[in-house]
């Protein structure tokens, strides 16, 4: 049996808020295999997105310990927190979060700029990107001439940039209507079908849905953690 | 990818970097022109003391050249006593005065200069020859208020008795060149003319008497040694040297390097605090934006170095424009006080010089960029997990 | 008869000794600090150095005058009675120019005029044109004084002007709320033109302050290197006044230039939604 891609072991996260001490992950620790489809699902402050957080090292555990690829995230300095992120995870948030003075194409190379990837390779690699998002010749489109779903997608097609190992979704389809929140959710299970390993935090019941597996939180625990009917990914990746 | 984020921050906001570029200019054009004021006027002045390659000035006994109407007596023996020193290679006497042109429609009056047309100092020829016994060089002032030229000849007088309403002195004396007088104001109407006949003009009371020698060292010598020799050797005149003139026209024109030291450093805070500012508010607006780019793996150093060439841009652009608008400035101030009533004409208060210049633009800019760095450095460490958070909120 | 030859002996005596006294001069603070003179002192005055001269008591010290065409020079002053300094210098019995004081007014005119009609080359000069005349290079100064300042002006403008603008924009999407609540245009621009105002004035009257402490420090410090009891910078009603109205302008009218590009935008487009 393979090594889970990540692994929490008892994970603890606290915030202190007007004088109170507020446990938003309480002893967390649960697995995920590569090439994985998780959904985490919950009611507001239930401590989904500061568990997303945690497993993309932008956050650090006040206990236990949070491995992925084996490396403890926890004990990283912010430097290689950052390379981490960098390289081996892709994030896509829910207000999509792209630079609005870049258009698509610049968008999307970003993260392979900053991991020194020459100009040429990246703006092949990123209009490969975006022809598998669906956004084939809207390269030069900056963010307000997109919709709500096209931004996504750019987000999305960000996120990959790398080859990254994890990617995290935290509500994607939140600002997104019904029928391109659809979309968005095809997309993701495209990619997991090309073998891409997702988590994705969500109140969209129909992501949810096309997860592997469900994790339910409650009041920062795992109340309840099943793997759907769903078929299971063929190999290869992006 | 730095320089299109760069460039990106600065143009999506252009009336912001518009106007900060224009606050930078004009606190650049300020520090520039202080920076100028307060080295032009020793700088030119200096120049046109040297312009004739005398270093030492020898006046009556505690008086500046040209300062009161006191002259040095016993002229001849004076000049003699100058060469006994091996280190003075030429004198120049100068006597000043005042002469009267009778005209048609009344006299029209000139400063005078007696000079030894071998060794003079004081003006430049433009046309013409230097003049001999009964000549005199004209600067064009005097030339056209008398409506005369090279070659023509002309009533001179040396005093005017008011009570006879006549002219003493008069003689008749040919223009024999035009020149132009380096230590005269502009429009002031001049003549030069041999020392001797000046005195003669003056009468007896004016007979071997100088306002002034002009003392030439001869190469490699120590000026302020000849200095030091000539007020031992001649305890009833002063020697002044270079140094000494440029020291007393600074003391008393001291309060303008005091005010270009002033303004140039209030303009320097003010370029500094400007985009200090601005640069502040500027990351304050997008912690969301970079908390974004730390979560996607961009580093700190990046994002910091991302938001201080912001900085540099914007100080490195308001400096270019600046410097334009300063020298414009500079121009327009010059002409100001160029207009101080027997300001010489070669002296200019504003005077660019490259290295002061550059030296202080560059530290304009670099001091704007080091007031972008704390808030670029604060808004690049922000933790990433609880900014995004907030900005959700 | 021996008394009368006891006092026509003390009538000569004295009569000598009177005309041995020293005559009285008045010489200026500086030249009475720098030469370390004092009142009651007797000195010898000559015209060249090396000449016998007169030997004079000194009878005063006097302040030097607050007369900005002094300044610069800083000479030493001695008054003397006419007839001895014409006597020390050989001038005979002339003059450089004579001050007359007349009654004023009408007076004056007739005056000039009788004077330029009477005397042969001499010419009667109004103190006043006189004044103007010697202020030539005052008037210089103060043109450069006033350049600097309406450069200083622009500068200010712009700077209020950028520092507004960021000011405000920072709180676009404050606006924003508001606006969405249903609160009008002219609401928020009126309020933050009245907080650019009251931050204008409120910096005036500092900067009032500011100036009252600068003017008395450059007023000591000038006052010291020249010694003299001119003032060189003078704070007025006037000038408060013209700061004061400059400086609500400039401040009314930066807040409303910036209050009027946020009030414009729609209030989605504040909140990055459009």
């Amino acid at each position: 049996m393979s090594e889970p891609l990540l692994r929490l072991e008892n994970v603890e996260r606290r915030y202190h808020m007007e004088g109170e001490d507020v446990r938003a992950v309480r002893g967390v620790s649960l697995a995920i295999d590569a090439g994985d489809y998780v959904a985490i699902v919950g009611p507001s402050g239930c401590g989904k997105s500061t568990l997303l957080n945690l497993l993309g090292a932008i956050d650090r555990p006040d206990a236990g310990r949070v491995l992925l690829d084996g490396r403890d995230v926890g004990s990283l300095s912010d430097r290689e927190a950052t390379e981490l992120r960098l390289r081996r995870i892709g994030f896509v948030f829910q207000r999509f979060h792209l630079l609005a003075a870049l258009n698509a194409r610049e968008n999307v190379e970003l993260p392979m700029a900053e991991a020194g990837v020459a100009k040429r390779d990246r703006a092949e690699r990123a209009r490969e990107l975006l022809a598998y998002v669906g956004l084939a010749g809207r390269e030069r489109h900056r963010p307000p001439q997109l919709s709500g779903g096209e931004q996504q997608r750019v987000a999305i097609a960000r996120a990959l940039a790398n080859r990254p190992a994890l990617i995290l979704a935290d509500e994607p389809t939140g600002e997104l209507d019904a029928r391109t929140g659809a979309e968005v959710a095809a997309l993701f299970q495209r990619l997991n079908d090309d073998g891409a390993t997702l988590v994705v935090v969500t109140h969209d019941e129909e992501l949810a849905a096309a997860a592997k597996r469900v994790i339910h939180m409650r009041d920062g625990v795992v109340v309840r953690d099943e793997r759907s009917a769903a078929p299971s990914a063929a190999a290869g990746g992006r | 990818m730095i320089g299109r984020l760069v460039a990106a921050a600065l143009l999506g906001r252009r009336t912001r970097t518009t106007l900060a570029i224009a606050g930078v200019a004009v606190s650049a054009a300020l520090l520039l022109d202080m920076v100028m004021l307060s080295t032009g006027m020793s700088v030119s002045f200096r120049s046109l003391l040297l312009s004739r390659g005398f270093q030492l000035r020898v006046a009556p006994k505690g008086t500046l050249p040209f300062d009161t109407e006191a002259t040095i007596p016993d002229a001849t023996a004076t000049i003699v006593a100058l060469h006994e020193s091996l280190d003075v290679e030429a004198v120049s006497p100068v006597l000043g005065g005042t002469i009267h042109i009778p005209g048609a429609r009344g006299a029209t009056s000139a400063v005078a200069l007696g000079i030894d047309p071998r060794y003079q100092g004081d003006y430049e020829l433009i046309s013409g020859r230097n003049p001999g016994e009964g000549e005199i060089v004209a600067n064009d002032a005097l030339l056209e208020a008398t409506g005369r030229s090279v070659g023509d000849t002309l009533t001179v007088a040396g005093g005017y008795d008011p009570q006879l309403r006549r002219f003493a002195g008069a003689r008749r004396m040919t223009i024999s060149g035009r020149a132009h007088f380096i230590y005269l104001a502009r429009g002031q109407r001049a003549a030069a003319m041999p020392i001797a006949s000046l005195q003669a003009l003056g009468g007896p009371g004016r007979r071997d008497r100088v306002s002034l020698m002009m003392v030439r060292a001869r190469q490699g010598a120590d000026v302020e040694a000849v200095r030091s020799w000539i007020a031992k050797r001649l305890p009833r005149v002063t020697a002044i040297s270079t140094e000494t003139a440029l020291a007393q026209v600074e003391e008393r024109l001291s309060y303008f390097r005091q005010l270009a030291f002033i303004l140039g450093s209030v303009s320097l805070v003010v370029g500094v605090l400007l985009v200090g500012t601005l640069v502040t508010v500027s990351v304050n607006e997008r912690i969301g934006e970079f908390a974004v780019l730390r979560a996607i793996g961009v580093a700190k150093r990046t994002i910091t170095a991302q938001i201080m060439l912001e900085g540099a841009v914007l100080m490195l652009a308001g400096a270019a424009f600046g410097l334009a608008l300063g020298l414009v400035t500079a121009r327009y101030l010059n002409t100001i006080l160029s207009s101080f009533p027997g300001l010489p004409q070669g002296i200019d208060f504003f005077l660019f010089q490259p290295r002061a210049a550059w030296t202080a633009l560059g530290l304009l800019a670099a001091a704007g960029v080091l007031a972008g760095a704390w808030p670029a450095w604060r808004g690049a460490s922000l933790p990433v997990a609880r900014t995004l958070r907030e900005e959700a909120a | 008869m021996r008394y009368a030859a006891f006092l026509l002996a003390k009538f000569v005596a004295a009569a000598s000794l009177a005309a041995q006294q020293p005559r009285t001069i008045a010489i200026d603070a500086r030249l009475a600090a720098d030469a370390g003179l004092h009142v009651g002192d007797v000195v010898v005055l000559a015209a060249q150095p090396g000449e016998a001269g007169d030997t004079v008591r000194i009878a005063a010290i006097t302040r030097p005058n607050a007369d900005p065409s002094e300044v610069s020079h800083q000479e030493y002053r001695v008054r003397m009675h006419l007839d001895q300094l014409q006597s020390l210098t050989s001038y005979g019995d002339r003059v450089h120019r004579f001050a007359v004081q007349t009654n004023g007014g009408a007076s004056t005119d007739r005056a000039v005029a009788a004077i330029d009609a009477a005397a042969f080359g001499f010419l009667a000069h109004r103190s006043r044109d006189v004044a103007v005349e010697t202020s030539a290079t005052f008037a210089v100064v103060s043109r450069f004084h006033r350049a600097i300042g309406v450069i200083t002006v622009v500068a200010s403008a712009i700077f209020l002007l950028c520092i507004l603008l960021l000011k405000v924009d920072e709180r676009r999407k404050d606006v924003a709320a508001l606006r969405l609540s249903g609160i009008s245009r002219a609401t928020v621009v009126k309020s933050i033109v009245i907080e650019a105002s009251v931050v204008a004035l409120l910096g005036t009257i500092f900067g009032a302050g500011l100036g009252w402490v600068a003017t008395a420090i450059v007023n000591a410090h000038y006052q010291g290197v020249y010694r003299t009891p001119l003032r060189f910078a003078l704070i007025t009603p006037q000038t408060i006044g013209f700061a004061l109205v400059l400086s609500v302008v400039l401040g009314v009218a930066a807040g409303a230039l910036a209050a009027l590009r946020l009030a414009r935008a729609h209030p989605l487009a504040l909140l990055g939604r459009r």
